[in-house]
């Protein structure tokens, strides 16, 4: 789960770069990836809370 | 390298163990005596004209020192008197001193628009004449051409301030309290910060015995320290303003700005060197990461950002050279940086929702699993008033306030008030309380929440800039009923002591602030803070405050939306990319603080957290540093508070004299 959460934030980063250098900048592509980061950190950060609590429940997961 | 990962909750409470004493107590007592009661209003009252002083002359009022002087002389006075001083009567001197201390303070708005009124800046962006008589009189009437708050056209203003006060004492108390039974006696939520501010009072009361403690000492190093500093730094330019038309200044106040000699290598960098070095004991004080990524990226803003990209890509196009550091600063603030600064808020306000919401299920979670849960019974002897009468005090001091605002701005939707009143406010509370109380600060905040509801409301006037909105937060409160609770305090002994003062501090804070007011026009050379930094804040107030006007004002053509999502998702990446590697959150709030800032600010901070964090902690060991940083703290602003009282006296004297020519 750590994994897909940085995989994500990684990817949300190179998306902004990517848009910045090579689509001038426009809004809409910056937009998008500001979701994409999103999702990564509200993934990264439900997983850093919740993790002890799941991993009883999610036995194998980690 | 396998750094192991911290949660910010995790990080933060370690941090505030620093700071930690050792558990709660659960007796309480009264704080509330007549000594403490006279020695607060005797400390508080005689610091109050120097601390509003030293804010217009140097922009730091130094009223944060008060209390502790308080406390510091308290205890050797029941030291001597071989008596002692209990935590209870020490904490309470905190808050009453600091309350009576601040009272001039809160009417510091009065003066403001009483210049902003006449300023060319209001006349030009044509608001001079709609700026509301509930907030300032006319702009040619007595009260505000004669410097006088004493004075029939001001009784409008401070009328409304004053019902706005005792609606606001009702609600706050209410809320707060109400929020605190749920998050800290229901949820049992640790609340890690509260600690620290029980610290200095626990602390103290200890020291009442017999021998001279290091207190003293430390506190007399700190207080010579600031009678030094102050008289470089304020008194001699107070005192040469009241004897020449033009003050002397030994140190540039409040800057010196490097802003021109560095525009031949760094154009549009900014620079001033921010020459008040009391700034650094909060550097002493401040996590040092912080401190540091906060001083780095603004140099790499000003140094590589600002002249190599944002102005070689023609970004920042209004740059000319010549200019100083506030017109550099606006026109760089209206090419980009006022809206990446909008982006930059959005990701601050999703990075906490995002840290916020599973802290709240882990711990619904945790309780869950663990079968206990507090309860509402109270312990013994608290002091606890019943919910239902703080629930209808609310009630009254919402309603009273609702009612207020729609007389102040009539024809503004009612609906939004409501809302804001009874939905927005309770949830922001509850989930700023519940961050308070893990975390011990506050993540939960939605930026731009008025501009935002005027847009919706399509409300054009300009008056409702002016009027309060009933949005509030009531979560941040909450910790000082924890604190009471760590200290033993009883709540009604703390209730009773805020109610009897806050009427002899209303009359007292006007009546200062008047006196201060006749010594001379504010802004003026003898406040050269003032003069300095006023004309800017009017301008920038003018951007603000016509922004949504015929949808074409100079500040919502600053506004693009490229620049808003560069701030937006440059933060958000920055930030997830310090979570992947695991480095600590503390450099995010650095970096973010950093962005787009002027270094030059900075230095002070700077210096006094490399000094404490590689020779003090290293001479007297972390324990020892952070239990002498506060009182340090308190001496130094101790002295530069005597040597603002000293002028502020001697300035009212030299008024009040009529010099004859014979």
């Amino acid at each position: 789960m750590e994994k897909v959460a940085s995989f994500i934030i990684i990817l949300g980063t190179f998306l902004w770069l990517f848009s910045v250098l090579a689509l001038e900048g426009r809004w809409q592509w910056q937009m998008f990836s500001a979701l994409v980061l999103i999702v990564g950190i509200f993934w990264a950060h439900f997983w850093e809370e919740l993790r002890d609590t799941d991993d009883t429940e999610e036995s194998g997961e980690e | 390298m396998a750094r192991e990962r911290v949660s910010q909750a995790d990080e933060w409470q370690a941090w505030a163990q620093r700071y930690d004493i050792e558990g709660g107590i659960r007796t309480f007592e009264s704080g509330l005596t007549v000594k403490v009661f006279v020695g607060a209003l005797f400390v508080g009252l005689l610091m109050m004209p120097g601390s509003i002083y030293l804010s217009y002359v140097s922009g730091e009022s130094g009223a944060g020192a008060a209390p502790w002087v308080a406390v510091i002389l308290f205890t050797e006075l029941a030291r001597r008197s071989f008596t002692t001083a209990r935590r209870q009567e020490l904490y309470m001197l905190l808050g009453l001193t600091g309350a009576a201390v601040g009272s001039g303070l809160q009417y510091r708005n009065f003066i403001w628009y009483a210049y902003f009124v006449n300023t060319p800046q209001a006349a030009s962006y044509e608001i001079a004449d709609k700026i509301p008589d509930w907030i300032v009189p006319a702009g040619d009437s007595v009260g505000v051409l004669t410097r006088t708050l004493i004075h029939p056209d001001w009784f409008l203003p401070i009328g409304i301030y004053l019902i706005g006060k005792l609606l606001g004492t009702l609600r706050f108390v209410s809320g707060q309290y109400i929020l605190f039974r749920l998050t800290a006696d229901l949820e049992r939520l640790p609340y890690p910060m509260a600690p620290i501010s029980a610290q200095g009072a626990t602390a103290l009361a200890e020291t009442t015995g017999k021998e001279e403690t290091w207190r003293w000492r430390v506190f007399s190093i700190g207080s010579m320290a600031g009678l030094i500093w102050g008289f470089l730094y304020i008194g001699v330019p107070s005192l040469t303003g009241v004897m020449m038309s033009q003050p002397i200044q030994i140190l540039k106040i409040p800057w010196i700005d490097f802003t021109q000699s560095i525009e031949g290598f760094a154009p549009t960098g900014v620079f001033a060197f921010r020459t008040d070095f009391g700034q650094m004991l909060f550097g002493f004080v401040l996590p040092f990461p912080v401190v540091m990524t906060e001083f780095i990226t603004a140099m790499a803003t000003q140094f590589i950002l600002n002249p190599q990209i944002l102005y070689r890509y023609e970004i920042l196009h209004q740059w000319t050279p010549g200019l100083d550091v506030r017109g550099v600063g606006l026109f760089n603030g209206l090419d980009f940086w006022i809206s990446y600064g909008m982006g930059k808020n959005f990701s601050l306000a999703i990075v906490g929702m995002a840290a916020s919401i599973p802290m709240v299920i882990k711990l619904r979670k945790t309780q869950k699993a663990a079968g206990e849960r507090g309860s509402f019974a109270t312990p013994p002897n608290r002091g606890d008033f019943p919910i239902w009468l703080m629930g209808l005090m609310w009630l009254v001091g919402m309603g009273g306030f609702i009612w207020l605002i729609h007389w102040m701005v009539p024809n503004f939707p009612l609906s939004f008030l409501l809302g804001y009143a009874f939905l927005y406010t309770p949830i922001n509370s509850y989930v700023t309380a519940r961050t308070f109380g893990v975390l011990g600060r506050d993540l939960f905040e939605i930026p731009y929440l008025h501009e935002i509801t005027f847009i919706l409301s399509r409300y054009e006037e300009i008056d409702i800039w002016f009027a309060p909105l009933p949005d509030e937060d009531y979560g941040r409160g909450t910790q000082s009923w924890r604190v009471l609770e760590l200290t033993g305090t009883t709540f009604t002994s703390n209730l009773a002591g805020t109610l009897l003062i806050m009427p002899i501090l209303l009359v007292s804070g006007i009546v200062v602030l008047h006196f201060i007011w006749k010594i001379a026009p504010i802004p003026s050379a003898q406040y050269p803070f003032a003069q300095m930094m006023w004309p800017i804040n009017a301008t920038n107030e003018c951007l603000w405050k016509t922004s949504l006007r015929d949808g074409n004002s100079q500040m919502l053509q600053a506004i693009r939306g490229d620049y808003v999502s560069a701030g937006l998702t440059s933060s958000l990446a920055i930030y997830g990319m310090l979570w992947v590697f695991k480095l600590p959150s503390m450099w995010f709030y650095g970096i973010i603080g950093g962005i787009g800032a002027d270094p030059g600010g900075m230095v002070a901070r700077l210096l006094g957290a490399i000094i404490g964090r590689f020779y003090m902690i290293k001479r007297f060991g972390m324990r020892r540093w952070y239990m002498f940083n506060p009182v340090l703290a308190a001496g130094f602003a101790c002295g530069v508070g005597l040597i603002g009282m000293g002028t502020v006296a001697i300035a009212l004297v030299s008024k009040a004299v009529i010099v004859k020519p014979f």
